[in-house]
């Protein structure tokens, strides 16, 4: 098998970066990676990509939490039982407060982690393939062809309108 | 005035992150001689004791709960300008959301020394939380000071993660232009950040995630810290408007810090471009609205009292305007309600000068405000001859300078080392179509 080429190509607006990704669909190119200073709906859209599935994590540890926190105010009145204050020793409208806060905390803990594991964060290796104008005004497209076919890629992008190198 | 480019934005944000001037360090040299000395005067309380501070009874909750409650309300409205605002999709909080949350993050911290202090014995800080022991000793969870430490930590830890989270892309940014070790810090603390969608695709889940969650907990956190009044029977405590009074007071206080700590980093950083007038104008009518409902809330305090005929509840509140602590009380209505009303003049509010003043004044009142409450409360109950008077002692005021000057010192630690604009959410603006402010 012929050995990999990849092809990096910066575009000034997600317009044109877009127009390229929907052309490498056809190619026998591979889109790699898209890189983009915000978060560009058209970008977005032309790669067809699922909902992410970060909310069933933060639904995850809501779910936790809540029951840790009414869990912990029921444990700890019951170990220390005695009637206060004339409220029984699990009064249920404080406790909901308690179940309350830890719910958001869990469940913010749960969106931190779903967050990390779906974008694999932290990660350092793919810095390697990364133009760091990506991260200001440029919108960068990585793609792969086999070798001998890295001109026709080039020549591909910057026919979109990209400013395109080989890594 | 025309939209700013991705390359403006960078250069005027990252312009920031330059090394700093002398001046710079001579005032953080002198923040930092100020935290000294209320870490001094901490050390010395916990060495001689609690009663070095002027609280003793009938009032014995003093300037340390004043600060807690002052600090607690100036954390509001980094979440509110930041997560509310978010979620209405107001363009306006962009240029203001990252030093609005940072403020939160300090003022947070800072409000959670102040239990820590007014404790004494700060040693035995671990009595709160729930750890199994063998006295079977545990807190009592129907208390509204142990929903205090819960929200109170829920605030913080939500808080930091919100803000850190919605600085990744920034430190991305960063990382790219920076060089040597500055470029390897930077590149740890954006975890690896390049852009790709995938990121983004979680990212902004994420991100709205946050700030939904935050939304209630902004407004929870306050009314538990309310309730700590609210739940006691104490005249001028004991009523059920104090969680949505305290909350609009807490967002009040907020924004006029925010006018405080934006007026001169704006005119510092050169951000009038990013800081426009148009939006120092859109938060001076947001305080229009917060202290028509805290002029409101004052005013309903006094219609309860009267409609209540309660004698008790009369007195404390005509105590309140009469008597020895009228001075604050009406330190505390000028500045609050009266004072914010000038924003109704638009030339005011695009008036520099006038927007930092008036935010200072509020500032002053609001935390009159929590004066007024706390030592009015107590020192004015049921009974004349358990009645008594309460003056702050020098150990308290030091201690409240220290605070002042570590909120400040980490201020402005954090706008030389850190991007004080979210550059990410300025570029969005623009790539939208409506600025980056609007």
């Amino acid at each position: 098998m012929a050995a990999e080429k990849k092809v990096m190509a910066l575009f000034e607006n997600d317009t044109r970066a877009a127009s390229a990704i929907e052309g490498l669909a056809g190619s026998p190119w591979k889109l790699e990676q898209v890189h983009s200073p915000i978060p560009s709906s058209k970008i977005l859209s032309v790669l067809k990509v699922k909902k992410s599935r970060v909310g069933y994590f933060t639904l995850a540890g809501g779910i936790i939490g809540f029951l840790s926190g009414i869990s912990l105010a029921m444990y700890s009145g019951i170990q220390w039982n005695l009637v206060t204050s004339g409220k029984p020793v699990i009064a249920l409208i404080p406790f909901l407060i308690v179940g309350f806060e830890f719910t958001v905390l869990f469940a913010v803990f749960g969106n931190v982690l779903g967050f990390l594991l779906q974008t694999n964060l932290p990660e350092f290796k793919s810095l390697q393939d990364y133009d760091e104008r990506c991260s200001g005004e440029h919108f960068g497209i990585l793609a792969s062809c086999a070798e001998g076919q890295q001109e026709a890629l080039l020549a591909f992008f910057q026919e979109k309108g990209g400013e395109a190198r080989f890594l | 005035m025309p939209a700013m480019t991705y390359a403006q934005v960078e250069e005027t944000v990252l312009k920031t992150l330059r090394p700093a001037s002398l001046k710079y360090w001579a005032v953080v040299s002198l923040l930092f001689i100020g935290i000294l000395i209320g870490a001094g005067c901490w050390a010395y309380q916990i060495a001689m004791g609690i009663g070095v501070g002027g609280h003793n009874i009938p009032v014995v909750w003093g300037t340390y709960l004043i600060n807690f409650v002052f600090w607690v309300g100036i954390a509001h409205s980094g979440t509110l300008i930041s997560a509310i605002l978010y979620l209405f999709r107001a363009g306006w909080r962009n240029p203001i959301a990252r030093a609005a949350e940072t403020m939160t993050v300090f003022a947070v911290c800072i409000a959670g020394l102040f239990p820590f202090i007014h404790l004494g014995r700060v040693w035995m800080v671990y009595y709160m939380l729930p750890y199994p022991n063998e006295r079977n000793l545990w807190p009592n969870f129907q208390s509204p000071l142990v929903f205090d430490v819960v929200a109170i930590s829920t605030y913080l830890t939500v808080s930091s993660l919100f803000w850190y989270t919605g600085m990744l892309p920034d430190l991305a940014t960063v990382r790219d232009r920076a060089s040597g070790l500055r470029k390897k810090i930077y590149q740890i603390a954006s975890l690896g950040w390049t852009g790709r969608y995938e990121q983004w695709r979680h990212y902004t889940r994420a991100y709205l995630f946050f700030a939904a969650l935050a939304t209630p907990l902004v407004i929870s956190v306050h009314s538990v810290v309310s309730w700590d009044f609210a739940l006691g029977i104490i005249p001028g405590w004991h009523s059920t408007i104090f969680a949505p009074y305290f909350v609009a007071g807490a967002i009040h206080s907020g924004l006029a810090m925010v006018l405080t700590l934006m007026i001169p980093l704006r005119r510092i950083f050169r951000y009038e471009a990013i800081i426009t007038e148009d939006i120092l104008d859109n938060i001076a009518k947001t305080i229009i609205f917060t202290g028509l409902i805290v002029g409101y809330a004052y005013m309903v305090e006094y219609f309860l009292a009267w409609y209540s005929h309660n004698i008790v509840e009369q007195e404390s509140f005509r105590w309140r305007a009469f008597g020895d602590y009228s001075l604050q009380f009406w330190i505390m209505v000028i500045c609050n309600s009266v004072v914010p009303l000038l924003f109704f003049f638009r030339k005011v509010r695009r008036s520099i000068p006038w927007l930092f003043f008036i935010s200072l004044l509020i500032n002053i009142g609001m935390w009159f405000e929590r004066f007024v409450i706390i030592i009015g409360g107590a020192a004015h109950d049921f009974m004349p001859n358990a009645w008594g008077l309460y003056s702050p002692s020098l150990i308290e005021y030091a201690i409240m300078l220290g605070s002042f000057s570590l909120f400040f010192f980490l201020f402005l630690l954090f706008v030389k080392h850190l991007p004080s604009i979210s550059m990410t959410e300025l570029k969005e603006g623009i790539h939208q179509g409506g600025g980056h402010g609007r």
